[in-house]
């Protein structure tokens, strides 16, 4: 069970003069299961590669598998294996069109072709996994929530079509503090009950490091760093920091303290962390 | 000295679909002064933003006032005025950009309100120079990076010679490169040039920069002092669905297993001088 890019190359706007290739090469396999981040500057890569795991975009050279099927390939299997992968797009409440949410959310599993009270169980189990009571929100309509809430909404649509790879592109974007940590205990319970696969693209570091377990870099079209998160911010400082991507806050913070001669070792990775290795460089504890 | 903003009991509201009654602002009084950089903080739905489309009238108050260097923001005749004292950068760069080169984008603001053709040319060259795009003004904008794009933004703004520009959340879409660069930006603005921020945000390390800070809950102003003042408030902060700067949370967590730290230490090198003295 897994996705599996073989070589896959990709261009925009080939054969013209603002042709740029934004993959390059790419093998890859993420097997189900596995909660990944992705990391990278603007124009990387990163959402070009989002959009070949679940054939949004197909490759110019190579292949794309999902569960052994070749996702480019014509007919059903091919469908049914594009199915097993869900997108939750940027700011993905400006996709919501429905008048109510029940609609809204059985858009997804309707189109899979599942009986009418099938899709009413998904769209209960969605709503109440993003934690919106389903008898008061079920029959209002979404574009009267707040951000926050449009957003659980919008997750919840592609919750319901139960994908074994869901792939969150900043799904806190903009989001205040708590609506963000909202979203994640959301994600990460939906991770523990279903072990799916999680592919988080994200912008912060600090989500990187607290929740996947798997970090790939990307730069220039290519995944050039694939390694656990806590190894990859350990042992690839310089090579994050010439690629312009930054580091969690914790271990900046590590850095000054360290340069100011406390003690501390280079497994920081989170704030409990640092707070535990200051009491240990003072005597403490 | 006048303040360049002043609110009186402003109070905004609006009805529902269901016609329900709905104070999105409640009795806000504040002011800020010509050159502060204040940072505006709070929860989604707060009235950050309300609060701040006031500040160049795109809104008005329901009730209470909103002077504007001394303009009254509910007379019309003050709209232009007040309008091109105070500039509006949104989180969103694709939606702000009108023109399909850099500098004729940056000319839109200043042709629209009739300066004379001999000084557009000057305005939007010192413009792009202060954001560093002045290489980019024959570009297309759509090619630019976030960060390039909201900075070819700020420098429409700046071409209208504001005194005062709002930024609401203007790095939620951005890398931590095109992050920095605005905040560079923004900071430079303040400094060099004493145009007075207004800077909405979502990410604490941003709201260190500034001067005062504003924290916002239910359309009322919960909070307000120095970044140090706020900041070592950890509980209440938390409690109002936000989070502290990493330096303030492990003081704080240093702080609650008995160690004395001072209590405003709030950014990295405070925290070091307090532990390594």
């Amino acid at each position: 069970m897994s996705i599996r890019l073989d070589n896959v190359s990709y261009t925009y706007m080939k054969k013209t003069p603002f042709e740029r290739t934004a993959l390059k090469e790419v093998t890859l396999t993420i097997e189900k299961g596995e909660y990944i981040a992705v990391i990278g500057h603007t124009g990387s890569g990163k959402s070009t590669m989002m959009q070949h795991f679940n054939g949004l975009l197909s490759p110019d050279a190579g292949k794309v598998f999902v569960d052994n099927v070749d996702i480019n390939a014509k007919g059903a299997e091919a469908k049914k294996a594009r199915n097993k992968v869900g997108m939750v797009f940027q700011y993905p409440e400006h996709q919501i069109f429905a008048e109510t949410i029940f609609e809204d959310v059985a858009f997804g599993p309707r189109n899979k072709g599942l009986s009418e009270e099938e899709v009413e169980s998904q769209v209960k189990a969605a709503l109440s996994f993003v934690g919106l009571d389903y008898d008061t929100f079920a029959n209002r309509s979404p574009f009267q929530l707040s951000g926050g809430q449009m957003r659980r909404v919008a997750i919840a649509g592609v919750v319901a079509m139960d994908p074994d790879y869901l792939i969150l592109d900043e799904p806190s974007a903009g989001l205040d503090p708590q609506s963000r940590d909202n979203i994640f205990r959301e994600i990460n319970a939906l991770y523990q009950a279903r072990k799916m696969a999680v592919i988080l693209v994200t912008h912060s570091m600090e989500e990187a490091a607290q929740y996947a377990q798997r970090l790939l870099v990307m730069a220039k079209g290519k995944v050039v760093i694939d390694g656990e998160s806590a190894e990859v911010f350990q042992n690839h400082r310089e090579a994050l920091k010439e690629l312009g991507v930054d580091v969690p806050q914790a271990i900046k913070l590590a850095d000054v303290l360290r340069e100011r001669g406390l003690q501390i070792s280079n497994d920081v990775l989170k704030t409990e962390d640092l707070v535990k290795q200051i009491k240990l460089a003072k005597g403490w504890m | 000295m006048k303040p360049i903003i002043e609110v009186k009991n402003l109070s905004h509201i609006y009805h529902d679909s269901q016609n329900r009654e709905i104070r999105a602002l409640d009795g806000i009084s504040m002011s800020i002064e010509q050159g502060e950089f204040v940072a505006v903080i709070g929860t989604n739905g707060s009235g950050k933003s309300t609060l701040a489309r006031h500040f160049n009238a795109l809104l008005c108050p329901t009730e209470g006032t909103c002077l504007i260097n001394g303009m009254d923001s509910n007379l019309e005749e003050n709209l232009w005025n007040i309008r091109q004292t105070v500039g509006m950068v949104f989180q969103n760069p694709d939606n702000q950009i009108v023109a399909a080169i850099v500098e004729e984008d940056v000319a839109f603001g200043p042709e629209n309100i009739g300066v004379p053709q001999a000084e557009i040319r000057p305005r939007v060259e010192a413009a792009l120079a202060v954001v560093n795009m002045t290489e980019y003004a024959k570009h297309a904008p759509h090619l630019l990076s976030g960060g390039q794009k909201q900075r070819v933004a700020i420098a429409g703004v700046l071409a209208l010679l504001p005194k005062c520009i709002v930024l609401d959340e203007p790095t939620a879409m951005l890398d931590p490169k095109g992050r920095k660069e605005i905040v560079a930006t923004v900071k430079k603005l303040n400094e060099e040039k004493n145009i007075t921020v207004v800077y909405i945000t979502h990410k604490m390390e941003e709201a260190l920069l500034a001067d005062k800070i504003i924290v916002m809950k239910q359309g009322k102003i919960e909070m307000q002092g120095t970044p140090g003042e706020v900041f070592s408030k950890v509980e209440q902060i938390k409690e109002l669905g936000l989070e502290v700067p990493i330096a303030a949370e492990v003081a704080a967590e240093l702080r609650a297993s008995g160690q004395q730290i001072p209590e405003n230490t709030i950014t990295p090198e405070e925290l070091a001088e307090a532990l390594c003295q």
